[in-house]
């Protein structure tokens, strides 16, 4: 019989609780670089290793685009990892199977869908911008994965939306 | 919902109560107050065997269906 490990949920809800606080740090610490890249563009550039050159505009939108991004990234991760929580406190008092939790989910699916096209706009806007004297290398690459982890979700989203009426249909049966 | 439960009348007949019931069916007095008050959502046939050996009836005797309140009349109306 399967046995999950007792303290995969304890460990589960701390790394999340901590996500939770760290991404919109990290939000923030990437809209004050955005914001110091538009006040002092040539410092900010510089340290960031951005050279004069003819690709130099271009590169600087790029690397801009990819900020806002980053900042629409941590506000959607925000989001999902809200829900997950909320979905682990769930199983911790032992009532997993809700309609509340399909719904969760649903929106988990959604946002991390979200997340994946806001990836591939990141790897359309590096590969735009980057040149042989300004390389933009952001370690991007194309998972099949990640887009079968977004499929699994929806199909879990509705397997728990499923389990949820047959669960309550239950629990009027006498 | 359109089933009627009509428990209580039977009870009645029977000059019989809900408690009394429960513990010859063996069936929480919440649960048959639930089928009594037709807030359940499903009966299993186990229950209404019980229920229909303990109060001497027919399932029919138990249940009836209101045409008035089916979801096609709903619509004409």
């Amino acid at each position: 019989m399967y046995r999950p490990y007792p303290n995969a949920l304890t460990l589960s809800r701390k790394v999340l609780r901590a996500l939770i606080v760290l991404t919109p740090i990290a939000g923030v610490l990437i809209l004050a670089l955005f914001v110091a890249s538009l006040v002092a563009e040539g410092p900010v550039m510089g340290a960031l290793g951005v050279r004069p050159g003819p690709d130099r505009a271009a590169l600087i939108l790029g690397m801009r685009v990819i900020m806002v991004v980053g900042i629409c990234s941590a506000a959607l991760a925000q989001i999902a990892l809200r829900r997950l929580l909320a979905i682990v406190e769930t199983v911790s008092v032992g009532d997993p199977f809700v309609s509340e939790n399909a719904e969760r989910l649903q929106t988990i699916a959604w946002v991390v869908l979200g997340l994946e096209l806001l990836h591939f706009l990141v790897g359309q806007v590096a590969a735009r911008v980057s040149s042989q004297a300004h390389p933009l290398d952001i370690h991007w690459s194309f998972s099949v994965t990640r887009w079968l982890a977004v499929l699994l979700l929806f199909v879990l989203a509705r397997v728990f939306d499923q389990g949820a009426r047959m669960r309550e249909d239950l629990h009027g049966t006498i | 919902m359109p089933i009627i439960v009509k428990l209580d009348d039977i009870l009645d007949a029977r000059r019989m109560t809900l408690t009394e019931l429960s513990e010859r069916v063996d069936i929480t007095l919440a649960n048959l107050s639930i089928l009594k008050t037709g807030k359940a959502r499903a009966i299993r046939f186990s229950t209404l065997d019980a229920i229909c050996e303990a109060l001497r009836c027919q399932p029919g005797d138990l249940l009836e269906f209101d045409h008035s309140k089916s979801r096609q009349s709903r619509k004409a109306s």
